[in-house]
């Protein structure tokens, strides 16, 4: 008798342990999740909060290497359009930095037209810049007005903060920049204002940038002596902002659009809701992608689950042969399994979302910057935890189902021996 | 706690065999077209050597099992053929099985154990509460209600298996060898138990036993060999 209730006692503890890890597996199935879907969900909705509050309506664009090809022109013609307020021609260009202790960081420039930029940006977007530009150049517009640009260059420049901060450089210092890391290449520039850039996910090295008249980025990126050769007059992206009607109705608004797609029939024309839409897309995509991603754990955790509740009825079978010996209905039996089945992945998926949620505070707190920036964006949505938790729970059911199954299989006869 | 609450069958076997890993090479014939009848209210004692088909017929006669042959009747209705759900249902209003491992729950309570049956039937829980306190009372062990069995002494635990087995009542009790891993003081008080019971109840009652003091008190004696009725002796 005693050497039974030692037996019983080790088939206890044993069980005990079984039960904890399948809550632990569980648990870890369902913290993946609930980090990628808080962190995904968090950047996404950031990102699109950004891209609602740029201010420029419409986005006249070319994909790949070819550039916008007389943009200045282009701008000129849009903004003779009903309704545009603004066209600003962009060229977006990576480029190198070479400060006064010669250390090199690559940033991404940005060449606008100074009085057309500010314009197409969001007040919020707007607050960030020093107003106006201290870009020096009367503008590009000027220049273009006579067709190709004859310079000369005014080599003014505007920085970030965080690269200011990195390389220690203030208003008035002086800056070479050039198109690769060769400082034969450099043009030297006069530093005339600092501009703030938006949180971002991408981290603060990807927040080094400097913003420079269009001209002038295209003769440092290569087209040869502004003194010599004609620059093309091209950028990657004009930005343009609207008025009135086509501001509010998006009828109207298509409109403008349709008028500048008959200007470039061969360039995009995208509209800001159209964008976010996109973005919106592409957030779904990812979403589910996480979701498949994580289906293979939660997978992994409910088959461990099936597997326990299986090996429960295996070691309980006793148990299971004396209720269907005294006549316990089989739903009575089946439903104390399910039972435990959901009683199990709910503290495993109460633990998961609680181990979740503490990954993403640690991320947060003590990760490197990028993921620390993005760990800091993500949003715990009452309303996913939850499906996360009722999809598991639900799916446990499966798993005690299984194991229930084979609960009622058992030869009562063969139980009790 | 008297007799009209107890449905009483008497039962019938009428050419029950039962094979086990029929036409295979392991073949067992454990019984062996058994034609039985055991009236209401009576009290058998069923003996013979080990292998002989004691808890096979005892399994049939509590329809845990289903006969590979032949017909069992209730009242001279057939049971033999029902459902897994109707002889659930039948054994838990109708059975009352006390087992020589006492069989019970090691997770629930002496009072727990007992109600158990009872909440299978949806007996409100204050009534079965009631009612199991009133059993463990019957079984002498009111002090016991909230000991697990891992807290209890073997006499203990056969006491609340037999409080279990009247939880709902039963016609018919079936126990196999109930005494059998007790020692002799608990052997006497629990088969006195078993006696009392019956008797205050007037349920049939169908012992297994090897122990020849427990099969004394029987007023019929049934002995089995190689699956088969050797012999059927009742007491005077």
């Amino acid at each position: 008798m005693k050497e039974r209730r030692l037996s019983r006692g080790r088939a206890l503890r044993h069980s005990r342990l079984q039960l904890a890890l399948a809550v632990a597996a569980i648990a870890a199935a369902v913290s993946l999740p609930v980090v990628l879907i808080s962190v995904g969900g968090g950047v996404s909705a950031h990102e699109l909060a950004n891209l609602q509050s740029a201010g420029s309506q419409i986005v006249v664009s070319t994909s790949g290497l070819h550039s916008i090809a007389q943009s200045h022109t282009l701008a000129q013609q849009i903004l003779r359009i009903g309704s545009v307020t603004a066209a600003s021609p962009i060229l977006s260009v990576a480029i190198d930095a070479f400060n006064a202790t010669g250390s090199v960081d690559p940033v991404l420039a940005e060449g606008v037209i100074p009085a057309e930029f500010l314009p197409t940006v969001s007040p919020v977007e707007r607050a960030l810049f020093p107003s106006p530009l201290p870009l020096g150049e009367p503008t590009d517009l000027v220049h273009f007005d006579n067709g190709t640009y004859g310079g000369p260059a005014n080599y003014s420049v505007i920085i970030s903060t965080p690269y200011a901060q990195h390389a220690n450089l203030t208003v008035g210092d002086r800056i070479l920049l050039a198109p690769s890391p060769n400082p034969a290449l450099g043009v030297e520039y006069n530093i005339t204002g600092v501009f703030g850039v938006p949180p971002t996910v991408i981290g603060p090295t990807g927040a080094f940038a400097v913003m420079l008249p269009l001209s002038d980025l295209q003769v440092l990126t290569g087209y040869g002596p502004a003194a010599t050769s004609p620059v093309p007059d091209g950028s990657d992206t004009i930005q343009v902002s609207v008025t009135g009607a086509a501001a509010t109705h998006p009828a109207a608004l298509q409109n403008v659009v349709d008028a500048i797609q008959q200007l470039v029939p061969k360039y995009s024309v995208s509209t800001l809701s159209q964008q976010v839409q996109q973005l919106e897309a592409a957030s779904g995509v990812l979403t589910g992608f996480y979701v498949a991603l994580s289906s293979v754990g939660l997978t992994i955790g409910l088959l461990f689950l099936a597997l326990v509740l299986l090996r429960r009825v295996e070691s309980d079978r006793r148990s299971i042969g004396i209720r269907r010996a005294i006549g316990l209905p089989g739903r009575m039996i089946a439903s104390e399994i399910l039972r435990a089945g959901l009683a199990i992945s709910v503290a495993g998926a109460l633990i998961g979302i609680l181990v979740g949620w503490a990954v993403v505070e640690g991320l947060a707190t003590w990760a490197t910057s990028t993921v620390q920036e993005a760990a800091q964006l993500a949003i715990f949505s009452p309303v996913v935890l939850t499906e996360i938790a009722l999809g598991v729970a639900g799916l446990s059911l499966l798993a005690g189902a299984l194991a229930a199954r084979s609960a009622l299989r058992l030869e009562i006869g063969e139980a009790l021996r | 706690m008297n007799g009209p609450e107890y449905r009483v069958p008497s039962v019938e076997l009428a050419g029950v065999t039962r094979t086990y890993l029929e036409g295979t090479a392991e073949e067992v014939h454990a019984l062996r077209g058994i034609d039985l009848t055991i009236g209401s209210g009576e009290f058998v004692s069923v003996e013979g050597p080990s292998g002989c088909g004691k808890t096979t017929l005892l399994n049939l006669l509590g329809l845990l099992d289903a006969p590979t042959a032949g017909e069992i009747r209730w009242d001279g209705r057939s049971v033999g053929a029902l459902t897994d759900r109707a002889r659930a249902r039948l054994r838990l209003e109708g059975v009352g099985f006390i087992f020589q491992r006492f069989y019970l729950l090691p997770t629930l309570t002496a009072r727990e154990n007992v109600e158990l049956p009872m909440r299978a039937l949806r007996v409100p829980r204050a009534d079965r509460v009631e009612r199991a306190r009133e059993l463990l009372r019957e079984v002498g062990l009111t002090e016991r209600e909230r000991s697990y069995p891992h807290q209890l002494s073997g006499g203990e635990e056969q006491r609340v298996a037999v409080a279990r087995a009247l939880a709902n009542r039963p016609g018919l009790l079936l126990a196999d060898e109930p005494t059998g891993e007790l020692d002799s003081g608990n052997t006497r008080a629990i088969l006195d138990l078993l006696v009392r019971v019956r008797e205050a109840r007037k349920a049939t009652l169908i012992l297994v036993s090897h122990n020849p003091e427990v099969a004394a008190r029987a007023g019929r004696h049934l002995t089995m060999r190689d699956g088969a009725v050797a012999r059927d002796l009742r007491e005077a």
